[in-house]
C-alpha cells in the first residue's frame, strides 16, 4: 500500500546535546568515584595514585555537570524549584538531591583521604559508592520512564548507564594517571614508576572486563529492540544502518569497544603504557557517542 | 479544589471526534490558535492528513490530533516540580508559574502534543480551552468545526452526547497499549493515519505545503 503524509506538524526534539553532555559527565564521576574507593579499600599503598586521582576527578565532574542541566532549563532561574516542588513519583526530584549529596560526600571522601586519615576515608568510599550508582542510575531512570520513547523505555536502561559509567570513569583514570607518569616521572624513584605503569596496565585489563560486560548488555539491547514494537524496529534500523550508524556502529561499537577491547587484551599491545592510553582515550569517545545517540536518536522516531 | 477520588468524581471531560465528518479544513488549528494565543511554530491541535493507494484506487484520511487529556498521564507523574497536573474534571494542565522547563514531560509523552512556548518558555499544551469549559462554553475548536466532527462533553454523564457516541459507536484511541488511559476517542480514524512509523515524516508535499 502506497501511503504518504501529506500534512503533519514538524516533529521536535525535546532533549539535546547538553543532555548527553550531562549524563557523560555523571558517568565519568561515578566511575571514577567507585575504582577510586575499591583501590582506597583494596588498601596497597601502590594502589594509592588511583585512589587520589579518582577522588579529584569525581567532584570535579559532578560540578560541571549539573551546569549543563540548568542551562538547559528554559527557565534556568527557577531551578530551585527543583527542592521546594517535590513530585515523589519523577526521577528528575531523587535526582537534584543526588546531585546535591553525592558531590558533598565525595568532597568529604577526597578531604579524608589527602589528609591521610585511611579509617575516615573508607567509611565515606563506602557510603558515597551507593549514592555515586544511584546518581548515575537515576539518570537511566530518567530515561526509562520516557514511555513515549522506544529506545529509552527498557529496564535494561539504568543498568547499562550504570555499566558505561563504570567504562568510561576506568578510562578517564588510566589517561590521568597515564598523563601524571608520563609528565612527572622525572622527579620520582624508578620502582615507583615501574609500580605506577603495572598499575595502569592492570586497570586496562579492568577496563576490558567493563567493556565486554557494557557490550554484552548493548547486544540484548538490540537484540530485543530488533524482536518487539514496530518503533523499536524502526530505531533500531535508524542506530545501525540509519543516519546514527556512524555514531553507534562507527564511534560507538567498533572504535570505541571493539579496538579498544582488542588493545587492551592482545598481549602484545596491553602492555605498552601508550597503547593502553590511546585505548582510554578511544573508550572515552565511545561512551561520549553511546550518550548522544542514546539522547538523540531515543528521540529521532516520530511519535505522530 | 479539593482532591476528589477518582471513582467519586461526576464530571470528566472527554472529546470524540468522529473522523468520518472531518473535511480536513484546519479550522480547528486555526480555531485553537486565536483562542489560546499559540506563538507560531507550535500547535496545540492540528490535523494531519495522509493519502494512500494507487490512481484510481485511493482515498485521503484525517486525523484531527490534540492533548489526550489521559487518565493515567505519564507527564504528571514524570514532572519533577509538580507543574503539570490533572484537575478533578479530567483535564490536565501546566502551571505556567511553576514549570521550570525542563521539557522531561516532552520527552515521556507518547503523543508528542506539548510544545515549548517559544514566548513564555514554559511547556504549553492543549487543556480543552479550560478557561471556556469552566465558563460552560464548548472549546474552540469544537465550536468552530463546520462538519461537527469534534464533539466534547461530560464522559461520566450517559446523556451526554459524547457518552451516547461512544456507546453506539465502534471507537478507538491513540496508542492504547502505553497504559495512559487516553480520552480522546476517535470514530472511524484509519490505522494508517494512527501509526506514526508509516506517516511521521512528511514525504510528498502536497498543497497544504509542509
Amino acid at each position: 500500500m502506497d501511503i504518504q503524509a501529506v500534512y503533519n506538524t514538524p516533529h521536535h526534539i525535546p532533549l539535546g546535546i547538553f543532555i548527553a553532555v550531562y549524563f557523560y559527565f555523571t558517568g565519568l564521576s561515578a566511575g571514577s568515584f567507585v575504582i577510586s574507593v575499591i583501590s582506597t579499600i583494596g588498601g596497597k599503598t601502590e594502589y594509592k595514585p588511583i585512589g587520589r586521582i579518582g577522588a579529584v576527578v569525581a567532584p570535579l565532574t559532578l560540578m560541571i555537570a549539573p551546569l549543563f542541566l540548568i542551562v538547559d532549563l528554559e527557565q534556568p532561574f527557577r531551578f530551585w524549584h527543583l527542592f521546594v516542588y517535590l513530585n515523589p513519583t519523577s526521577p528528575i526530584t531523587y535526582g537534584s538531591f543526588l546531585l546535591t549529596i553525592y558531590p558533598i560526600s565525595s568532597l568529604i571522601y577526597a578531604w579524608f583521604l589527602f589528609s591521610g586519615n585511611q579509617k575516615l576515608a573508607k567509611i565515606f568510599g563506602i557510603i558515597g559508592i551507593p549514592l555515586a550508582i544511584c546518581t548515575h542510575g537515576y539518570t537511566g531512570f530518567i530515561l526509562a520512564l520516557g514511555k513515549g520513547r522506544a529506545l529509552w523505555s527498557t529496564a535494561l536502561m539504568p543498568t547499562l548507564f550504570i555499566v558505561s559509567a563504570m567504562v568510561s570513569g576506568i578510562a578517564l583514570v588510566i589517561l590521568l594517571a597515564s598523563i601524571r607518569t608520563y609528565f612527572f616521572s622525572n622527579r620520582k624513584p624508578q620502582e615507583e614508576i615501574a609500580s605506577d605503569r603495572k598499575l595502569i596496565l592492570g586497570l586496562g585489563k579492568f577496563m576490558g572486563a567493563a567493556i565486554i560486560v557494557d557490550m554484552f548488555l548493548v547486544l540484548n539491547d538490540i537484540l530485543v529492540l530488533v524482536t518487539s514494537s514496530e518503533e523499536a524496529l524502526h530505531v533500531a534500523r535508524l542506530i545501525l544502518f540509519g543516519s546514527f550508524s556512524h555514531l553507534f556502529m562507527g564511534l560507538e561499537i567498533i572504535i570505541g569497544s571493539f579496538i579498544p577491547l582488542a588493545l587492551v587484551l592482545i598481549p602484545k599491545t596491553s602492555k605498552s603504557l601508550g597503547v593502553v592510553t590511546f585505548a582510554s582515550i578511544l573508550v572515552l569517545c565511545g561512551i561520549f557517542a553511546m550518550r548522544v545517540v542514546v539522547v538523540i536518536a531515543g528521540q529521532s522516531i516520530p511519535l505522530h | 479544589m479539593a482532591m476528589v477520588r477518582k471513582k467519586e468524581r461526576k464530571v470528566r471531560y472527554g472529546m470524540v471526534i468522529d473522523v468520518r465528518r472531518c473535511i480536513g479544513c484546519h479550522s480547528c488549528a486555526v480555531a485553537c490558535k486565536a483562542e489560546n494565543d499559540v506563538p507560531l511554530g507550535v500547535f496545540r491541535t492540528w490535523v494531519k492528513i495522509i493519502q494512500k493507494g494507487k490512481y484510481p484506487n485511493v482515498s485521503r484520511s484525517f486525523l484531527p490530533s490534540l492533548c489526550n487529556n489521559c487518565d493515567n498521564p505519564i507527564c504528571v507523574k514524570n514532572c519533577p516540580v509538580g507543574a503539570s497536573y490533572q484537575r478533578d474534571d479530567g483535564i490536565v494542565m501546566v502551571d505556567p508559574h511553576r514549570c521550570i522547563g525542563c521539557k522531561y514531560c516532552m520527552a515521556s509523552c507518547p503523543y508528542d502534543v506539548r510544545y515549548v512556548d517559544p514566548v513564555k518558555r514554559i511547556v504549553q499544551k492543549c487543556s480543552f480551552c479550560v478557561h471556556r469549559v469552566e465558563a460552560n462554553i464548548e472549546p474552540a475548536c469544537v465550536e468552530t468545526c463546520m462538519g461537527r466532527a469534534r464533539v466534547f462533553g461530560n464522559l461520566l454523564d450517559p446523556n451526554s452526547e459524547v457518552s451516547k457516541l461512544i456507546a453506539t459507536n465502534p471507537v478507538t484511541v491513540l496508542k492504547p497499549d502505553m497504559a495512559t488511559q487516553p480520552q480522546v476517542y476517535y470514530i472511524g480514524a484509519d490505522i494508517e493515519s494512527m501509526n506514526p512509523m508509516k506517516t511521521g515524516e512528511v514525504v510528498s508535499i502536497g498543497t497544504e505545503g509542509k
